[in-house]
């Protein structure tokens, strides 16, 4: 503690106050929604304890919660997915672009704007032909009317658009994460690197990946636990809809806690949700530090 | 020594954080005291008189839409008695509809609900009534008879054990508007069967009209069309039936309501992708002309009025179905409502408040020709007030309803209704066997009521 050459007091009362509101915020709202989740409660009225009934109930009998979850994991698969082309996008920016800051702002833009824009933008895009929608417009001109449908109320496609969208907006943020971690990379490294002939994709092959592990885990993590709360964006363009087919865990919790007013029974959804976030958290750490260790 | 010394900038910067919080707030205080000062100079005299106390009162609404007459009306009402009653000053809450529901379940779960506060009626303000939320208002309604102003019946939804919690802003039914310019054009005449209502829908389809506008995004519109069907199946009081236990989800009528509502769907009745089409959405493609028809409750008279499909337009009652059914009973909608928060600090306050306010809103509305479908007695010409042919039309069908029912989340608890909506929202996307949707609805009514 004293490689600092602070008093514990002083470190203390600089710790405290954020440390409070950390407990307040974080800590103390899982352990009541924990709570809540062995209630039969509507959310007004008195409660009645039930144990474990409505996670008995989630796992064995809620039809809607499974699929939700399948949902939910194919999303984070397909957003982890995306990093290692955030990573390649990355290098060739490094590599071939003179001045990358700008593109990689311009990538960067869709981060900014708000979800709602987004998904505003995008059902205006996936609108059947007859509504003005831009992707089936596009589709009949080059020929291919057969592929045009309306992307966001058949249940088979409606959830692959959904997945499109959060991908697309979110290249940008992880480009320019491993951009950044790419830019870190010591240039003395590269150029002892060509010495000994290593150049081109040898060199990103043994030097930048290995050197970029830690800023990859970090992509991970967040792509990882983003797509699991997933909420905004499915809120806005499908509500969920049609009948159940885009729910994902977290609309799933909405509604059952606000729109059903079983409050009781959404808490349990959202305690297997901290669950599933915290287990994922621990094995995606497991790897990374198994592969840091390898490499360095 | 350089322990002391970073000791005392720490305090020193304490002390600096807190005075610029002393600081924040004396301001506030400050500006809080000229506001209130502000507020009282007009009336001074009056004041000096009753030095009363004073009294805030917040008044939650869904009527955020400053174009909207009811919007106008509510603020002209509240200024106009803030100047009468100087120590009381109200303070608007004005939401949308759904985020209001949201923030008032939010502060009924921590038992501060707002003085006054929006429900709907029968099980949708059930739960809240049996937390002992709101206030009975049965005083309230005898002072300056306040009931009488109301229709009759209708104070029933609203009333459990001989309370009644709440007073409804309106009184609608639902109707099909139709644009009679594209029933032109298609050469179709307004359909009094459900078969004829196929071949319109049929005859438009083929000259490129969207027949029917809905906005299934939010899933009550179909549900509210769907439970209009059942009513001419089955007649009136289905649920209510189910929940007596005389009859169940397995019903001949109701599966017969399920296949002529997939009629419609595969008769391509609807838009293309009606399931992401919120409920603006849907009513905008019938207000700009592309829609023929938009089945919906009356309370949508005022927004088509002030858009351009405006003298365009006439109503039609649900047509009977297979000869079944009585056109004139109709689905009911007794409007939201206005309720007061039983731990209202100013209990009696608000209680004077809303008396005056509900006594003085049908004449209000009249004026503000927001008075189609309110629920209260309106005395005055709508002919000679200005009001249009299409609000004649569907002031005309008020006085033939005969009856009719709910909407299916007024009557069933919410747990069995959201299964109900999702149910019905998957008819717009795929065909069902009506034996497995009145399955899905069987096993949800007994899983909710345990």
């Amino acid at each position: 503690m004293n490689v600092l050459k602070v008093s514990r007091l002083t470190i203390t009362a600089f710790v405290l106050p954020c440390l409070l509101i950390y407990f307040g915020i974080v800590f103390i709202p899982i352990i009541v929604s924990l709570y809540s989740g062995l209630l039969d409660w509507n959310g007004i009225g008195t409660s009645t304890f039930v144990g474990l009934d409505n996670f008995k109930n989630l796992f064995f009998h809620d039809t809607i919660f499974w699929p939700s979850v399948r949902r939910t994991l194919m999303f984070s698969v397909f957003s982890m997915a995306e990093i290692p082309i955030a990573l390649f996008i990355a290098i060739l920016l490094r590599r071939y672009i003179r001045k990358p800051n700008f593109l990689v702002s311009s990538y960067f833009l869709p981060v900014i704007l708000s979800v709602v824009i987004i998904g505003q933008l995008w059902k205006t895009i996936y609108n059947p032909a007859s509504m003005g929608g831009m992707l089936n417009q596009i589709l009949i001109v080059i020929g291919l009317e057969s592929w045009s449908r309306s992307w966001l109320t058949e249940p088979a496609v409606a959830m692959y658009s959904l997945y499109f969208v959060a991908l697309w907006q979110y290249l940008g943020y992880h480009t320019l994460i491993q951009f950044t971690g790419i830019s870190n990379v010591p240039t003395e490294v590269y150029e002892a690197a060509r010495i000994d002939g290593a150049e081109g994709f040898k060199a990103d092959r043994y030097i930048t990946l290995p050197m970029i592990i830690p800023i990859f885990k970090i992509s991970i993590v967040l792509a990882f636990i983003g797509s699991l709360q997933a909420f905004d964006m499915v809120m806005v363009m499908t509500g969920g809809g049609p009948a159940n087919a885009t729910d994902v865990i977290s609309t799933h919790m909405y509604n059952m806690s606000f729109k059903s007013m079983q409050y009781g029974y959404g808490s349990s959804i959202a305690s297997f949700l901290v669950v599933v976030c915290l287990i994922a958290t621990v094995i995606i750490n497991y790897i990374f530090n198994k592969l840091e260790k390898r490499f360095s | 020594m350089a322990k002391a010394s970073k000791m005392l900038s720490f305090i020193l910067a304490s002390t600096l954080v807190f005075s610029l919080a002393a600081c924040g707030n004396s301001t506030n205080d400050k500006k809080g005291d000229t506001a209130s000062t502000e507020g009282a100079k007009p009336t001074e005299k009056v004041a000096e008189k009753v030095v009363e106390k004073e009294v805030k009162i917040t008044f939650q609404n869904i009527y955020p839409d400053t174009t909207d007459p009811k919007n106008q009306l509510m603020k002209k009402l509240v200024t106009q008695y803030q100047t009468e009653h100087p120590n009381i000053k109200i303070e608007l809450d004005s939401l949308n509809t759904d985020q209001q529901k949201l923030k008032l379940k939010t502060q009924a779960a921590s038992k501060e609900v707002p003085d006054i506060t929006i429900v709907n009626p029968a099980a949708q303000m059930k739960p809240f009534v049996e937390a002992g939320l709101f206030a009975p208002l049965n005083d309230m309604l005898d002072q300056n008879s306040l009931k009488d102003t109301f229709q009759e019946g209708l104070l029933d939804w609203y009333s459990f054990d001989n309370n009644t919690y709440a007073l409804p802003d309106g009184n609608n039914i639902a109707v099909v508007y139709y644009n009679k310019e594209l029933f032109e054009k298609a050469g179709v005449q307004v359909p009094t069967t459900f078969e004829e209502m196929l071949t319109v829908v049929g005859t438009l389809k083929e000259k490129g009209i969207t027949p029917i506008a809905i906005g299934e995004k939010d899933s009550w519109t179909g549900s509210f069309l769907f439970m209009n069907m059942l009513l001419r199946t089955n007649g009136p009081g289905f649920l209510q039936d189910v929940v007596d236990q005389k009859k169940t989800f397995d019903d001949p009528a109701f599966k017969e309501a399920v296949d002529s509502f997939q009629s419609l769907v595969t008769a391509g009745a609807f838009q293309e992708g009606a399931t992401s089409f919120d409920y603006n959405a849907g009513e905008n493609l019938f207000k700009t002309g592309k829609a023929a028809m938009y089945f919906m409750g009356t309370w949508a008279t005022g927004g088509i009025e002030t858009s351009s499909v405006n003298g365009k337009v006439g109503v039609f009652k649900f047509p009977t179905i297979g000869g079944k059914g009585d056109p004139n009973e109709f689905m009911l909608a007794p409007g939201s409502a206005f309720a007061i928060s039983a731990n209202s600090e100013h209990l009696q306050e608000t209680k004077d408040f809303l008396n005056w306010f509900m006594l003085n809103f049908p004449k209000e509305a009249f004026t503000a020709k927001g008075a189609v479908g309110i629920g209260q007695v309106v005395d005055g010409d709508f002919k000679a007030a200005g009001y249009s042919d299409m609000a004649m039309e569907v002031l005309g069908l008020f006085k033939e309803v005969k009856g009719g029912d709910l909407a299916f989340d007024n009557t069933m608890n919410p747990g069995t209704a959201q299964v109900h909506l999702n149910s019905i929202q998957n008819l717009f996307v795929q065909k069902v066997e009506a034996g497995a949707v009145a399955k899905e609805h069987q096993a949800a009514y007994e899983a909710n009521n345990k």
